[in-house]
């Protein structure tokens, strides 16, 4: 049944997608040749890609059923600390390693998602904001002698994929394979009768329950496809950094992922990833120069929120429409603007009145 | 162990609950009438601590206990009518995104102008010098806390019961637009509100700050268990929260008598049991503020 329901919808160009995927490849191998040239260095396209994963995860709940969760730390933490703790003393082979900790993050997010998808809205960021949390005082004390306590887990050797050390430009290929993966069954993902079924629980979570559906399962199904995909982000993020600070089960984490899904734009997949991207670049850029970079980026932050909820795709979508505009007649206008609004009424964007 | 040690850890459990329950009193008296999780109360928590050791160490700790709650009051109307009152209309997600950003700046604005160390914050020293209290030797200050806690509890209580501001609020939490209705101004209500809880964050602060440490970061790890207790005392009920609040302190305190590393992590799981066994909390009722 789920396979069935993993089928794209067909009723657009079969070309489209195939160009789609070939840009989005393109960007992410030439990432570390692109940022130089604006000040970037070439390994940030690496931690991009990995926070861009992460974020992409993000948004397929959080962008697509509209539960906030404030507590995806706890996966991306557990993946790390998992993959972290088999290369430390289990072997120096990747895969392994990245099995058990997308394992034990995809375990622990059905036993969160059983837990805080029992409630919504508020309760649902409370809720996940305190577990997450409890798994970082669980790693900070009672843990510490598996996970390091105060100084996360450290010296990491140099993970091996079939004999090649996963080092320098093998990992940002490496990475860049993940993120198409992750990229390309998100966008399935979220065209597939499945992924309507979420934004329906968006729109309007009682009518569909009205409408016969077992709501709580496509819920728990979104938390946990988004639990996977935050577990895979973090075991790349200890191959890739070969440490795991305590910090990455803080709420600190949590927040961060948020930001950059914010700015970026909730529920456009692409959005998060490039707000992964600003969010980095600026912490590289503004921390080289203010010891404030924080509270810089707390500030870009509320901007987004109180001026442009939607984030950069949001931005985007304006400043084209106003070309649009620009360059068309009146009576045109309105026929665009209408069949914008048909193609995207439902899009998660907008936020529906009830 | 003797009855009186487990007497002793029961009461610094009933302190370590107090301070939740005075943040979990305005979190939930704000989400009640407003409709908003404040996320950033803990930064107000924090700021009421950051002020009651910048102004006790520079003119003593009383002019700090009158002073903070009232500018931390002042806070919380300008925070309402600066920001917070132009999400009333925008959904729930951007009320906690607006506030937790809120949280950050002002946490890292702090951190910008007193550095990220920890402060001393010490209580008076008439308060340093433990008392005997009949079942052994206890810090006065952890008394003192209780003490003020209690009273604020009471006259909160009075004040809602028996005033015509207390009987305007109960009504709020029901139904606002039903107040809306029959011409009671209701948004300046609510920023009193607002600012009411603001200033209990700021009591908590002032009074909390010498036994739980002064810097940045202590806003959200205050925030955190006191959101928790807003949730599992039901959400909008202020008994639940009293409840709920003493409930987690002992939990912590007598933790630590048995493994002190679970300490933490104990709030985490008393909740998860709590919400497995009721969901909608200890007083929480089917269908109001769900």
């Amino acid at each position: 049944m789920i396979a069935h329901m993993l089928r794209p919808q067909s009723a657009e160009s079969p070309w489209r997608e195939p160009v789609i995927m070939a840009v989005v490849a393109v960007v992410m191998i030439t990432l570390p040749w692109i940022l130089p040239y604006v000040g970037g260095y070439p390994e940030l396209a690496t931690r991009i890609l990995i926070w861009g994963i992460f974020a992409l995860g993000f948004d397929l709940l959080v962008g697509f059923t509209g539960y906030l969760s404030f507590g995806h730390a706890a996966f991306w933490g557990i993946g790390a600390y998992c993959a972290g703790f088999y290369l430390l003393h289990g072997g120096m082979n990747a895969l392994p390693a990245i099995i058990i900790g997308v394992v034990a993050a995809t375990a622990i997010s059905v036993l969160l998602g059983y837990l805080a998808l029992r409630r919504y809205g508020i309760y649902f960021a409370i809720l996940t904001l305190a577990f997450a949390e409890m798994f970082y005082y669980a790693a900070l004390a009672p843990l510490q002698d598996w996970t390091g306590g105060d100084n996360g887990l450290t010296g990491i050797p140099t993970p091996v994929l079939a004999g090649i050390p996963l080092k320098g430009e093998v990992i940002h290929y490496f990475v860049v394979a993940c993120a198409f993966l992750a990229v390309y069954f998100a966008r399935r993902i979220v065209r597939s009768p499945f992924g309507l079924m979420l934004r329906a629980i968006k729109s309007n979570e009682t009518r569909l329950r009205f409408t016969g559906i077992n709501v709580y399962r496509y819920k728990v199904a979104a938390f946990v496809i988004s639990g996977l995909y935050s577990g895979l982000a973090g075991t790349l993020y200890a191959i890739y950094e070969t440490y795991v600070p305590t910090e990455s089960l803080h709420w600190v984490t949590s927040g961060k992922v948020v930001m950059m899904s914010v700015i970026g734009g909730l529920g456009t997949l692409f959005g998060p990833m490039v707000g992964a991207g600003v969010v980095l670049y600026l912490e590289d850029v503004l921390s080289a120069s203010t010891e404030q970079w924080l509270l810089i980026q707390g500030l870009i932050f509320m901007a987004f929120v109180v001026f442009l909820p939607g984030g950069v795709m949001e931005g985007l979508h304006r400043i084209l429409s106003w070309i649009a505009w620009r360059r068309t007649d009146l009576p045109e206008i309105e026929g665009r603007r209408q069949a914008r609004e048909g193609a995207h009424g439902a899009a998660p964007l907008q936020q529906r009145s009830r | 162990m003797t009855t009186g040690s487990l007497l002793l850890q029961l009461l610094t459990g009933l302190q370590f609950g107090a301070i939740y329950v005075l943040i979990a009193l305005g979190l939930t008296l704000i989400f009640g009438t407003l409709g908003v999780a404040n996320f950033a109360h803990g930064a107000l928590f924090m700021i009421g601590a950051y002020l009651g050791w910048l102004i006790s160490s520079a003119t003593g700790y009383w002019l700090a206990f009158v002073l903070v709650p009232l500018l931390l009051f002042a806070l919380g109307i300008v925070m309402e009518r600066g920001l917070v009152q132009f999400f009333y209309r925008r959904p729930v997600t951007d009320q906690i995104l607006v506030t937790f950003g809120l949280a950050l700046v002002l946490q890292e604005v702090v951190r910008w102008m007193f550095g990220g160390t920890t402060k001393p914050f010490p209580p008076p020293s008439w308060a340093l010098v433990p008392v005997n209290i009949g079942i052994g030797y206890y810090p006065p200050w952890r008394l003192v806390i209780i003490g003020v806690t209690i009273a604020i509890v009471v006259l909160l209580f009075l004040v809602l019961r028996y005033t015509r501001f207390g009987l305007v609020i109960r009504a709020g939490m029901r139904d606002p637009e039903m107040l809306r209705f029959l011409g009671i101004n209701v948004s300046n209500r609510f920023t009193f509100v607002f600012g009411l809880g603001a200033l209990l964050a700021g009591i908590a602060g002032v009074i909390g700050g010498p036994t739980t440490a002064v810097n940045p970061e202590i806003g959200m790890a205050m925030l955190v268990p006191s959101f928790l207790v807003v949730v599992i005392g039901g959400m909008g009920s202020l008994p639940g929260a009293i409840l709920a609040g003493i409930l987690m302190g002992e939990a912590v305190s007598l933790s630590v008598l048995i493994y002190p590393p679970i300490a933490q992590v104990i709030v985490y799981i008393v909740a998860a049991a709590v919400l497995l066994w009721r969901p909608r909390g200890l007083f929480g009722v089917k269908g109001v503020m769900e």
